[in-house]
């Protein structure tokens, strides 16, 4: 991989009372004016939805990336006059999207110029993460509910119903459903030539699934430990009467029912992202600190926080003597198809609330997501 | 706002102290505090700290070992904050400096760290559309030379206003009046204390100004708002009694280039800092 060094990098975070603070910047050398900073985050304001600018300021040709998830904060590089933004914006979008994250994870362990050498990068969401987006996105948790119990509908009825849900004339029912689409769990299409339609074409469950792959190869490699892993893992999933334990298929409306209460936890967990590379490490068996901090390419220091936050979270436990970490729960969300939306079509179609095109799309639709051919 | 800050010791006597804001009776306050550690003594607070009023000030009390400690603040101030400074204070002087004060050392560093618990941080944004005058009210609180060339301000520039209420550090926040910028306006004001809207006392301005007002209540209905009308100099200016109407702010007459004024814009924001908190919490 070509190693890609930025003539200069900073940091900013935009402090509701200091204003901008350059964080750190690298060369240490590099001089920034009150103006230039300015003039940056305004070209991210203005440009909303990228989260990867580029702009011209003051003979400076400069690229900086912003998250939803850090508001305030931009990691901002200064290109050289032959370097193509286009080429690059992937790269920077990738090291900006790390250099955030561990940021604000640990400040004063954080050092800018290690990063930018080793040319790492936080690559984009993988498919569980995505569906994890819905579940943290307010908005989107709500419009899935509203498609779980209509199937299908049009986009302009969706949208005044969010509107009205929300309270707020302003919001952007594509912006909102933005999760729902990356993800595939809606489509939006056209249907005749006036009215937009939304499909429901997967629904999603988020649990925690016992470290099944974890505990196979911990008999067979660490078999020290492996009793003592069950033991660990029976206290969660199946504790002696009366307590309850963990069943993640009781219902919703069951008091007793973890789901609702954990789901967003569990998506908070897929979503982040350096906790995601801790948890996907550690999915295969139990590994030290300095195995973690290998496979994910994290700072020790910054491996150890984020351990004792998922330990907080019931994600993972501690084998103290080994000095092991391993997997008490994998969360998951997993995707199914909603078959409960087939009587709800053909009462629509029945009741003339929509048109027979509209059904026919929405069954190749599903057919196309869950069909063999896929 | 803390206003004073005080330590006793065992038999009342006074182990640190120091005023922020300059009080007439000093002296009476002093020995009303070292009765009070007196009777204090008699009474067990269990760690706990609690408060009671005089006049407008609200004095906050706790003791630990044979310690006491204590806060003049305003009426005004959310007492839920001023008892987690005085937690803050009471931990780190047990932790750092108790047995040096037994010892009857000084206390190095003490200070310091007074200062880093009881100074707090107040922003004032001043907001208004372009060449109202904002960047010029700036240079006139900062007893700045006004330049005579108008250079708009780029997005937001952040100044400190020195010294004018000690132990409160005011930032004050410039925004950019050009419409290109108001993308900004929204993000800019958050967590500010107090608004000052500027506007050119024109009645064109001044009914534009109108949607300014709503803007600041919709993002930070907590702070204290307030008008200026500013270039009184000119004849086509509006009273600044016309002004607030239009607004629906107390609203303040400026002419920004004019020095004279700058003492009175300083009470004006003193004012507005204190009363904001007061008002911020009736229902």
């Amino acid at each position: 991989m070509g190693r890609h060094m930025p003539e200069s990098t900073f940091i900013v975070q935009l402090d509701d009372f200091h204003g901008f603070v350059v964080k750190q910047r690298y060369p240490s050398s590099l001089t920034l004016n009150e103006k230039v900073l300015n003039l940056i985050y305004y070209e991210h304001q203005k440009e909303k939805k990228e989260e990867i600018n580029y702009c011209e300021i003051e003979d400076m040709r400069i690229a900086s990336y912003r998250s939803a998830l850090y508001p305030g904060w931009m990691v901002c590089s200064v290109l050289k006059q032959d370097e193509d933004f286009e080429i690059l914006r992937s790269n920077l979008t990738g090291s900006g999207r790390l250099i955030l994250a561990l940021i604000t994870v640990d400040q004063e362990s954080f050092s800018l110029e290690e990063i930018l050498e080793k040319g790492s990068v936080l690559k984009d969401l993988s498919e569980e993460q995505n569906l994890a987006e819905v579940f943290i996105t307010p908005s989107s948790a709500l419009l899935l509910e509203r498609m779980q119990a209509e199937g299908i509908e049009k986009a302009a009825k969706l949208s005044i119903w969010l509107r009205t849900q929300v309270q707020n004339d302003e919001i952007d029912l594509r912006e909102a459903m933005a999760p729902l689409m990356n993800s595939g769990i809606v489509k939006v299409e056209l249907v005749g030539k006036t009215s937009e339609m939304v499909f429901l074409v997967k629904d999603i469950f988020g649990y925690r699934e016992p470290p099944v792959d974890s505990i196979l190869k911990t008999r067979e490699a660490i078999p020290s430990i492996a009793e003592k892993y069950e033991e660990f893992l029976a206290a969660f999933f199946s504790p002696p009467p009366p307590n309850k334990g963990y069943n993640p298929t009781l219902r919703v409306d069951d008091p007793n029912s973890p789901i609702l209460e954990d789901r967003e936890k569990i998506s908070r967990i897929l979503a982040e992202k350096l906790q995601y590379r801790v948890l996907i490490s550690l999915r295969e068996q139990p590994l030290t600190v300095a195995d973690i901090s290998e496979n994910t390419a994290l700072p020790e220091s910054v491996v150890r926080k984020l351990l004792f936050a998922l330990e907080a979270d019931k994600v993972v436990i501690r084998f103290e003597e080994e000095d092991l970490w391993g997997l008490l729960t994998n969360p998951r969300i997993e995707s199914f198809l909603p078959e409960y939306v087939l009587p709800i079509l053909s009462k629509k179609l029945s009741e003339k609330e929509i048109s027979s095109d509209a059904a026919q799309r929405h069954l190749e639709l599903l057919m196309q997501t869950w069909g063999e051919a896929k | 706002m803390i206003r004073g800050v005080y330590v006793l010791g065992e038999q009342g006597n006074m182990i640190y102290s120091k005023e922020y804001a300059k009080s007439d009776s000093k002296a009476s306050m002093v020995e009303f505090l070292v009765n009070l550690a007196h009777f204090l003594k008699t009474v067990d607070l269990e760690e706990k700290t609690e408060y009671m009023n005089a006049a407008i000030a609200r004095i906050f009390y706790a003791q630990r070992s044979t310690f006491t400690f204590m806060f003049v603040a305003d009426k005004a101030d959310d007492a839920n904050q001023i008892e987690d400074k005085m937690s803050e204070l009471v931990e780190s002087f047990m932790r750092d400096y108790a047995n040096l004060a037994q010892a009857n050392q000084a206390l190095e560093g003490f200070d310091d760290k007074v200062d880093e618990i009881a100074v707090t941080l107040v922003k004032v944004a001043i907001l208004g559309f372009a060449g109202v005058g904002k960047t010029t009210t700036l240079h006139l609180l900062r007893g700045e030379t006004i330049p005579l060339v108008h250079d708009p301000t780029i997005g937001v520039s952040i100044k400190k206003l020195p010294d004018e209420i000690s132990n409160a550090n005011i930032v004050l926040w410039d925004l950019a009046g050009q419409s290109r910028f108001s993308i900004l306006w929204a993000k800019m004001i958050a967590n500010a204390q107090v608004v000052i809207i500027v506007t050119d006392s024109t009645l064109e301005n001044v009914l534009r100004s109108k949607k300014l007002v709503t803007l600041v209540k919709d993002e930070v209905p907590d702070a204290k708002v307030i008008g200026i009308a500013n270039k009184q100099d000119l004849p086509t200016a509006l009273t600044p009694e016309r002004v607030g109407q239009i607004l629906g702010l107390p609203t303040y007459e400026l002419v920004a280039i004019d020095i004279s004024y700058r003492d009175r814009l300083i009470q004006i924001i003193r004012r507005a800092i204190l009363e904001g908190k007061a008002e911020a919490k009736m229902p």
